[in-house]
């Protein structure tokens, strides 16, 4: 469960990203956060993973206050919240498994990192988490070899291989095209259900947020403005979040 | 005020030099002190903009001015140092000592060189392999990408820079003084010359990288060493070893004459008969090294074009 007790966050520019925000998410929720670009959505991402500290208020996350973590504790923390990129973040001349199993190095020691010893066990994990994504044939191939759609899979099995309580997803598919898009989602909509992983995504594309996840929260200008379960959320609450019309830009596909 | 609307024509009497000057200071004088006219560009709706002062002319006149100052020096030791006639009187002492290399080339005395040779190729390899292995780590403490105090990475920085001045032959030198003659400070000289040149040009590599990788690697909650080791090295490994064998090349010429300074290998021998005017054994060491050198560099390149 991940608490948010009056969270606020003012960075050193003076730009104030989040204002007085709480929530409590639920383990194996699926959650999007939606609004417009600056209204702080990734803020509140980076805050989970302690990437960024918090100015005032607290985060919990299963009983584990997160802005006293540090050194070690932190980097133990970290082990269990997986996180997704918009870019990705392969390591690109490397093959997809390397990839994968990179996110198994913070539990190894340094020699069997530095000459790349991976044990038996780490492997197997890595191929079943690429397994489930469906690109276990792939397991070889390098990295840069793949298109976009494949290479978040393969982001998304490196995430899983490190056997997360919480997937954080920072605009997953906003470098992707619609139909991929859509799979992609399908694959974290399955591994949320079937694994019980919390997912909380920041999501540019409103049509997306709503048709794969539970629950909705709208931010605008730092502060909530909305939270609820997404099919609760309809014209006029959209406005509310973006401050304006729904335009073409906010959704994927145009038709929906 | 100056004429500052037409460049100074060319004048037939005068040289070529005068007219280089004239149109420098024409120039400057249009750009810099007629200045804000000059600079200011008004677009058709009468907004106008004034382009900011570049200091290009300012390097450009310190440029001219450095070479015109070597070629003054080169011109000053040619007509007055050294006469040229002097130069050209001496060319047959220089085709003497090469038709002797040939005329009395002293092929039996081959076998006796291939071992001291060995120990130069030795030296070479092992000065290389240990300089790469402690380049990577103190390229990655050097980035400043990846490593948060600028202090440090400009500190290393330094070091690293103060090492490279000096060449591999002066730390050979150095080096004997202080633990007296043989191969090994051969191999530390190399050592420490591949060190300083590979680790400034693995840093600048590692800093023009995409640090999407090392961030994802790092929010799994692995150590930054740990994340260099399986983000960072797998995109720099390529150019890590392109690079280690490119100043295996240079080391492989370098530590030819490292004997010289008392740092074994064929150096000693060159060395040796140089003094004693022995042109023929002379000849057969440079047409070895000549050889060896040649296959080695294409060996290497060869490496080297494979992976890229």
């Amino acid at each position: 469960m991940i608490v948010f007790n009056n969270v606020s966050k003012v960075y050193s520019n003076g730009t104030v990203a989040l204002k007085n925000v709480t929530v409590s998410i639920n383990q194996g929720e699926f959650v999007a956060i939606i609004g417009l670009s600056g209204a702080g959505k990734s803020t509140l991402i980076k805050l989970i993973n302690k990437m960024i500290s918090v100015t005032s208020g607290t985060i919990t996350v299963n009983g584990e206050q997160v802005e006293g973590l540090r050194g070690k504790r932190l980097r133990q923390y970290r082990r269990k919240i997986g996180i997704v990129f918009q870019s990705f973040n392969l390591i690109n001349r490397t093959t997809v498994v390397r990839n994968v199993l990179a996110s198994r190095v913070a539990d190894m020691n340094i020699i069997a990192t530095l000459f790349g010893i991976y044990s038996k066990s780490d492997q197997i994990l890595a191929l079943e988490a690429l397994h489930k994504v469906g690109i276990l044939e792939k397991a070889y191939t390098r990295a840069d070899q793949l298109s976009g759609g494949q290479q978040q899979r393969v982001a998304l099995a490196r995430t899983l291989a490190q056997r997360p309580s919480v997937i954080l997803a920072d605009e997953p598919v906003a470098s992707l095209d619609p139909i991929t898009a859509n799979q992609i989602m399908k694959d974290f909509k399955r591994i949320n259900q079937s694994e019980n992983i919390t997912v909380i995504a920041n999501m540019h594309h409103v049509d997306m947020a709503l048709k794969y996840a539970d629950r909705v929260i709208g931010i605008n200008k730092g502060e909530i403005v909305f939270d609820g379960p997404s099919s609760e959320v309809n014209e006029e609450l959209l406005k509310k979040i973006y401050g304006r019309e729904i335009t073409d830009e906010d959704i994927m596909f145009r038709d929906q | 005020m100056p004429n500052l609307k037409n460049p100074p024509l060319k004048n037939r009497e005068r040289d070529n030099r005068i007219h280089i000057f004239e149109s420098i200071r024409w120039y400057f004088l249009r750009n810099i002190v007629q200045t804000k006219n000059a600079r200011k560009v008004v677009l058709s709706d009468g907004v106008s903009i004034t382009k900011p002062y570049s200091f290009g002319l300012f390097y450009l006149l310190i440029l001219i001015g450095l070479s015109y100052y070597f070629v003054d020096l080169i011109v000053i030791s040619y007509f007055e140092i050294t006469p040229f006639e002097l130069f050209v009187k001496r060319i047959p002492n220089f085709t003497n000592i090469v038709s002797k290399m040939i005329t009395d080339f002293n092929l039996p005395y081959l076998p006796r060189i291939i071992q001291p040779l060995i120990d130069t190729i030795q030296m070479a390899i092992l000065g290389t392999f240990i300089g790469a292995a402690f380049a990577l780590p103190v390229a990655f403490l050097a980035s400043q990408n990846l490593v948060k105090s600028k202090v440090l990475t400009n500190v290393i920085k330094l070091i690293l820079s103060f090492i490279r001045t000096i060449p591999t032959l002066v730390y050979a030198a150095i080096l004997a003084f202080a633990f007296g003659y043989g191969t090994t400070i051969g191999v530390i000289a190399t050592a420490i010359f591949t060190f300083g040149i590979l680790s400034k040009m693995l840093y600048e590599v590692i800093e023009t990288l995409d640090l999407g990788a090392f961030i994802a690697v790092e929010s799994t909650g692995a150590t930054k060493t740990k994340a260099f080791i399986a983000s960072i090295i797998p995109q720099i490994m390529g150019t890590f070893v392109s690079l280690t064998l490119y100043s295996f090349e240079i080391n492989i010429r370098a530590s030819a004459i490292l004997g010289y300074v008392g740092a074994g290998g064929i150096g000693i021998l060159l060395d040796d008969h140089m003094t004693w005017r022995e042109y023929g054994h002379l000849g057969v060491i440079l047409a070895l090294l000549l050889v060896v050198v040649f296959i080695i560099e294409n060996i290497s390149r060869y490496i080297r074009k494979k992976m890229s």
